[in-house]
């Protein structure tokens, strides 16, 4: 069986296809299309094909990518009608109101999604227990649906008060909308969240409602295209949890797609890290914009219940809740700009150069210096090899560019750019021990991976920064997204809002809503074998009195054992536990997982032609930062090298997407899977240490 | 190739200054972390009344996270009130508590939580944290009277006082604590989370010193301050010089409601700047007195805004700001004036510094707001007979800028990254029911060729079988602010709304009895306008009037022509 993945980025649609039965890759990149991606994902597949791919043995095809994200930031969704309970239309423009823009007196919240003559009101009401006040009155909701035809909408959102520990005044008013307005999107908020936090949960239904149209469209083209190529098997979307979804369930809720690609390098570096053995993992991807990190606990990526969509450190942005695995994201990667702020002090990022003109050493027009041009300087980037030598990289401007920054600084070109390199890692590292030493998790017990076209460069460094275990640059680094997506199973992440303290009379009706949510899931899951789906259950919970919570694995069903879990959590994640408090539950959350078979490594047949020496492409200049000169380095070609041999750096690993650069004081591997494996000195001797 | 290399400065190199301040500021937000995810007090969590910081050996700010703007200059003055307290007997491990208002804080409620940091046998900085607890005692619950008339009724105090030593926390002062407030379980969660937040300070900061060495570390912060106050002149230099006065008025101390007057006198000169406070009334009578170190931190607030809006803080930025007052005024209350409420007579002061600068650079400023954090208790007991305090601030309607309309719905500028109250959490834990949260369309707004932004109603409906009210609003008689020929916004105020239909207006009012039934209805202003209102685009008077913020009559009647 063939096993598909395409990953629509920004630029580019790249392809993945992987045999089970001969281990055999076949890879495509064809330019996105703006306007209707699903052209780019079959030119992918047509120029896969001229590679070798037969499409009717493909019987597996996932999909990730932009369109739902693109449709929110471009604003071009459709045209959306919210009806609230009376009384609370404007909640959705209120937002929460906070300025976090703290000194700027000209703040303000951003746009809602639905304006106000759109947003229409019923008289309803439940109570926070879920008891109905007020029933619900049907003239209104037909005076609604009169009011969405005169305005033509395209799609209705409905959010009542408490619809998430009651929906049955959204249902009603969802069957009846449904009714009424026959061809239009209708969505109601308890369908795609049941958590508590009204504006949370109002700009959740409303932004599903704006895309799901659109979302819609797009999925149906794209499967009728695969039908027309003959691809008949079943089609998934990779959604921001990690995991995959029916394109059915996939326009149920779109929005549970916001994070799509970026999610499918935590699936695929789960699944690495669980094939080399090991279960707690810090994720790095490094692209032209940004960094985005992710912690692996025990193969399985923290979900977060909540989603900032455009919060920025100025803006509160929209808040959605949907499952999202937890990214941290720095604004610093291969593009961003290296400036001197007012005092003199260099910074780099949050500022990119992007594609166009992109990095000064490209020659399309950039002058300034980034992140790129430095790695150049250095020598730790061949200008003519850089992209499969598709792209000469011109050093004179790159060397011009980071001149701008150097004679200031009154450094050398070599210092500044090393400063540069510097400045960019240390951003990356702060995210990194944000998601780890700050929340309790030593990176000592952690293997770092990094993907990404411009990770690999700085992976090295940055795994010795933090003293991680080692650091892995997978197989195909810089199209790792899609890759991952290949790895990643049917999930489902079901919340329930509860409030209940931990208590002996508690636990009967904790362990019946799991059974229901349990339920749930099966049903979302029908036609799947009930034996293949495996349950994590889950609770989020607080000292009473608290406001935030801690989720919590449950590993038993008693008092006792829920209890000391959450004492243990608390304790790690902030330093304290409160051992008399009283402890409750705000939350459940069941995962579901169907046990599927996913992409495995292969074996690397030891090859007599990789040696050392055939794998040496040449000797480079490199300034280093420890020898404070330049030092001549050895050149390997990735695909090459012998199987487990351990060498020393300072070296410089090619493949077509990128370069691994691997320090003086370093030393790598690569082994049987195709790993490229990274020891530090104290690493090494750790796992000499052990392995006697 | 040739190799070149040119020496960095022998002691010290910028690019080890760029990273050792994004280790501070990592450090900061790790501590602000901690405090809102630990903390169990809805005042911190929710509204994020609290701050972090780490200052220097002599009390000046290097980094600091903060939730709100009240605490944006307050950090220095305790700092200095616990060196002068303790001079060289303070040592590693020791923690050092203050909630004096007359030594650098704020009022009672506030809780700072101050430990040195040591490295290489020296006193090298501070960790501080300031949290506002629920209750520290006093006269009601909550420990805000609205009609205090001595900081005696405000509750408890502890002027500079050693809660550990050594790392060994001094239980009798716990115990001090523990019996001096009604929240006791809450207090000492909130203090352990204090605690938590100085302690992961001071580790980091060791981390730091391991790797660069303190003299590094010590190199770093002078560089930031001196950095930080040659850009602050810079800025101050290129503003016109001159005196630039404002007046207002604050509608009430909650003792006595008389108009009270204030002024400002602002004055640039070169690269420095000197705001003044002469002309101002004695300390009142009520509790929305301020102390000196509250009004500094009103002013900074103000001043920041226009020099580095966006910078992260640190004492350098305020070195080119002097600011004059003279003693037993209301900005700079002395013992035994009380200033449970000093945040409502300390925003005047951020207001009239606003207002005197709003002319001369419009583009850093917006008309007046609705101003008052409006703050609203209300408390009784629950069906199972235990005590339930709901406190939540007022969001409102912002002043209109000189190139837009002004903000709806907006916390005021005391405080900041502060959500409302979602009505789910409200109604699921207090006995109250919300029946309309929205724009203030019937108060209306401030006129203008850009209008102020809206204010907001929320109704509650008492569900418990009896509770009091009491609240703090300010601008209830004086309305926000116009600029450049716009009108002004529109006023705040609670009205009860008994079930029999009475009804009462209030603004500063102590507590007032409620029963199941009756209505609290809570109404903010709607911010001033900006430039002539005839001179409103008609597409934007037929917006607002297309979204129902204004009627067709009043739209006519306001800006003139045929809507």
């Amino acid at each position: 069986m063939i096993r598909v993945a395409t990953d629509v980025g920004g630029t580019f649609t790249d392809l993945i296809a992987y045999d089970d039965t001969s281990g055999a890759v076949v890879f495509s990149k064809s330019l996105t299309t703006v306007d209707d991606q699903s052209v780019g994902v079959l030119d992918a597949i047509a120029m896969a094909e001229q590679s070798g791919l037969g499409v009717d043995d493909i019987g597996f095809f996932v999909h990730g990518g932009t369109t739902v994200i693109n449709a929110i930031t471009e604003r071009k969704g459709v045209k959306t009608a919210l009806v609230t309970t009376a009384g609370f239309r404007d909640v959705l423009e209120i937002g929460r109101g906070n300025r976090p823009d703290l000194y700027n007196l000209r703040t303000r919240t951003p746009a809602p999604f639905v304006p106000r003559h759109l947003r229409f009101e019923v008289r309803e009401r439940m109570s926070a227990s879920g008891q109905v006040l007020h029933a619900l009155d049907e003239e209104d909701v037909a005076r609604c649906a009169r009011q969405c035809r005169e305005q033509h909408v395209v799609a209705v959102a409905i959010i009542f008060l408490h619809s998430y520990a009651n929906p049955a005044h959204e249902q009603q008013c969802a069957e009846l909308l449904r009714k009424e307005l026959r061809g239009i999107s209708v969505c109601a908020s308890h369908e795609i969240s049941r958590q508590w936090r009204e504006y949370e949960r109002s700009n959740t239904v409303a932004l599903n409602a704006y895309v799901q149209p659109i979302i819609r469209n797009y999925f149906d083209n794209l499967d009728a295209a695969l039908h027309r190529k003959r691809i008949s098997c079943a089609y998934y979307a990779m959604q921001s949890n990690g995991g995959i979804a029916s394109f059915e369930q996939a326009v149920t809720a779109p929005l549970t797609l916001v994070e799509s690609g970026p999610s499918g390098g935590v699936a695929g570096a789960a699944r690495i890290g669980s094939e080399i053995g090991e279960t707690d993992v810090l994720y790095l991807d490094v692209g032209g914009t940004t960094a985005k990190c992710s912690l692996i606990k025990a193969g399985q990526p923290k979900v977060d219940a909540e989603y900032r969509l455009e919060k920025t450190r100025s803006s509160p942005g929209y808040t959605i809740q949907v499952p999202v695995v937890d990214i941290v994201e720095v604004g610093a990667g291969g593009g961003s700009l290296a400036w001197l702020d007012p005092s003199g002090r260099l910074r780099v990022g949050p500022q990119s150069a992007g594609s166009n003109p992109g990095p000064a050493c490209y020659g399309r027009g950039g002058v300034d210096p980034t992140v790129t041009d430095a790695k150049l300087t250095l020598g730790i980037l061949d200008p003519l090899t850089f992209a499969d030598g598709r792209m000469p990289l011109d050093v004179d401007r790159a060397r011009a560019a980071i001149a701008r920054v150097s004679l200031p600084m009154k450094l050398s070109v070599e210092q500044a750019a090393l400063a540069i390199v510097r400045v960019a890692e240390e951003s990356m590292s702060n995210a990194l021990k944000l998601i780890t030493i700050q929340r309790g998790h030593d990176p000592r017990d952690l293997v770092l991976i990094v993907s990404g076209g411009a990770g690999p460069l700085l992976a090295a460094s940055l795994g010795r920064e933090l003293n991680v275990k080692r650091t892995v640059i997978p197989t195909h680094p810089g199209i790792f997204s899609a890759w991952g997506m290949l790895a990643a199973r049917p999930r489902a992440d079901i919340r329930r809002t509860v409030l209940k303290p931990v208590s002996e009379g508690e636990m009967n009706s904790i362990s019946q809503l799991f059974a229901e949510l349990e339920q749930e899931a099966t049903e979302y899951f029908a036609g799947t074998d009930t034996a293949r789906l495996k349950f994590h259950r889950r609770a989020e919970m607080r000292y009473r009195g608290q406001e935030h919570s801690v989720s919590v694995a449950i590993s038993g069903g008693t008092t006792r054992e829920l209890l000391s879990d959450f004492h243990t959590a608390h304790q790690k994640a902030f330093s304290f536990a409160i051992m008399t408090a009283t402890v409750e539950i705000t939350m459940l959350h069941l995962q579901t997982e169907v046990l599927s078979e996913v992409i495995g490594l292969p074996n690397i047949q030891s090859d007599e032609r990789n040696t050392l020496e055939n794998a040496l492409k040449g000797r480079r200049l490199v300034f280093l930062a420890r020898e404070n000169g330049w030092v001549a380095c050895s050149v390997y070609d990735r695909n090459r090298l012998p199987i487990g041999s351990l060498i020393p750096g300072p070296a410089l690993v090619e493949e077509p997407t990128t370069t691994t650069f691997v320090p003086s004081d370093q030393a790598f591997t690569r082994d049987e899977t195709g790993q490229l494996v990274i020891w530090g000195e104290t690493s090494m001797t750790r796992s000499e240490g052990e392995a006697a | 190739m040739a190799i070149e290399t040119i020496k960095p400065a022998a002691s010290f190199d910028p690019v080890t200054h760029e990273i050792i301040q994004g280790k501070l500021l990592s450090v900061v937000d790790e501590m602000a972390i901690v405090m809102t995810k630990t903390s169990m007090s809805p005042v911190i969590y929710e509204v994020l009344d609290f701050a972090c910081g780490i200052c220097n050996a002599h009390g000046e700010l290097i980094a600091q996270t903060n939730g709100i703007t009240l605490f944006t200059g307050t950090f220095g003055a305790q700092i200095r009130s616990v060196i002068d307290r303790f001079g060289t007997s303070i040592f590693p491990g020791d923690v050092i508590v203050t909630n004096d208002p007359f030594r650098g804080g704020t009022h009672a409620c506030d809780f700072a939580i101050v430990r040195p940091v040591f490295a290489e046998d020296r006193l090298i900085a501070f960790a501080i944290n300031v949290a506002h607890w629920l209750d520290v005692g006093g006269a009601i619950p909550g420990s805000l009277p609205p009609d205090a008339t001595s900081i005696f009724q405000e509750g408890l105090r502890l002027p500079c006082v050693k809660i550990a030593e050594r790392d060994e926390l001094v239980e009798s002062i716990v115990e001090i604590i523990r019996e001096n407030v009604r929240l006791p379980d809450m207090a000492i969660g909130d203090l352990h989370a204090q605690l938590a937040t100085v302690r992961i300070a001071d580790l980091r900061l060791q981390e730091v010193v391991g790797r660069y060495g303190a003299d590094t570390l010590l190199a770093s912060f002078d560089q930031l301050l001196r950095d930080s106050e040659n850009r602050a002149s810079e800025i101050i230099r290129s503003l016109p010089d001159g005196e630039y006065i404002a007046t207002d008025v604050i509608d009430g101390d909650g003792v006595n409601p008389l108009p009270i007057e204030v002024r400002v006198a602002v004055r640039i000169a070169g690269d420095s700047i000197e705001v003044d406070f002469t002309g101002c009334p004695p300390a009142c009578a009520g509790p929305i007195n301020c102390a000196r170190g509250a009004l500094h931190s009103a002013v900074k607030t103000v001043f920041k805004a226009l020099v580095a809006p966006y910078e992260p803080s640190n004492e350098g930025w305020f070195r080119p700001l002097s600011i004059l007052a003279p003693q037993g005024t209301l900005f700079t209350a002395e013992r035994p004036s009380p200033t449970g409420w000093y945040y409502e007579g300390s925003v005047h002061a951020s207001e009239l510094v606003w207002k005197a600068l709003a002319p001369i650079l419009p583009e850093r400023f917006s008309a007046g707001s609705y101003t008052s954090l409006c703050v609203t208790y209300i408390a009784g007991h629950d069906e199972a007979g235990e005590l339930f305090v709901h406190i939540e601030p007022e969001h409102g309607g912002w002043g209109a800028c000189h190139d837009g309309d002004g903000a709806n719905a907006l916390i005021a500028l005391t405080d900041g990254d502060t959500y409302n109250y979602s009505i789910e959490l409200i109604e699921a834990k207090f006995p109250l029911l919300v029946e309309r949260y929205g724009l203030n369309v019937e108060g209306g707004v401030g006129a203008g060729r850009f209008r102020g932004g809206y204010g907001l109603v929320r109704e509650y409906r008492v569900l418990a079988e009896r509770a009091e009210v009491y609240c703090g609003f300010g601008r209830t008689i004086t309305p926000p602010w116009p600029m450049d020929g716009g009108e002004c916004g529109s006023v705040n105020y609670l009205e009860i709304v008994k079930a029999d239909g009475n009804a009462l207006k209030l603004g500063r009012s102590p507590a007032r009895p409620v029963a199941r039934g009756d209505r609290v209805k809570i109404v903010t202003g709607g911010g001033g306008g900006w430039g002539a209102p005839s001179d409103r685009a008609p597409a934007a008077v037929t917006a607002d009037i297309e979204s129902g913020l204004i009627s067709r009559e009043d739209a006519q009647r306001i800006y003139g022509r045929q809507q």
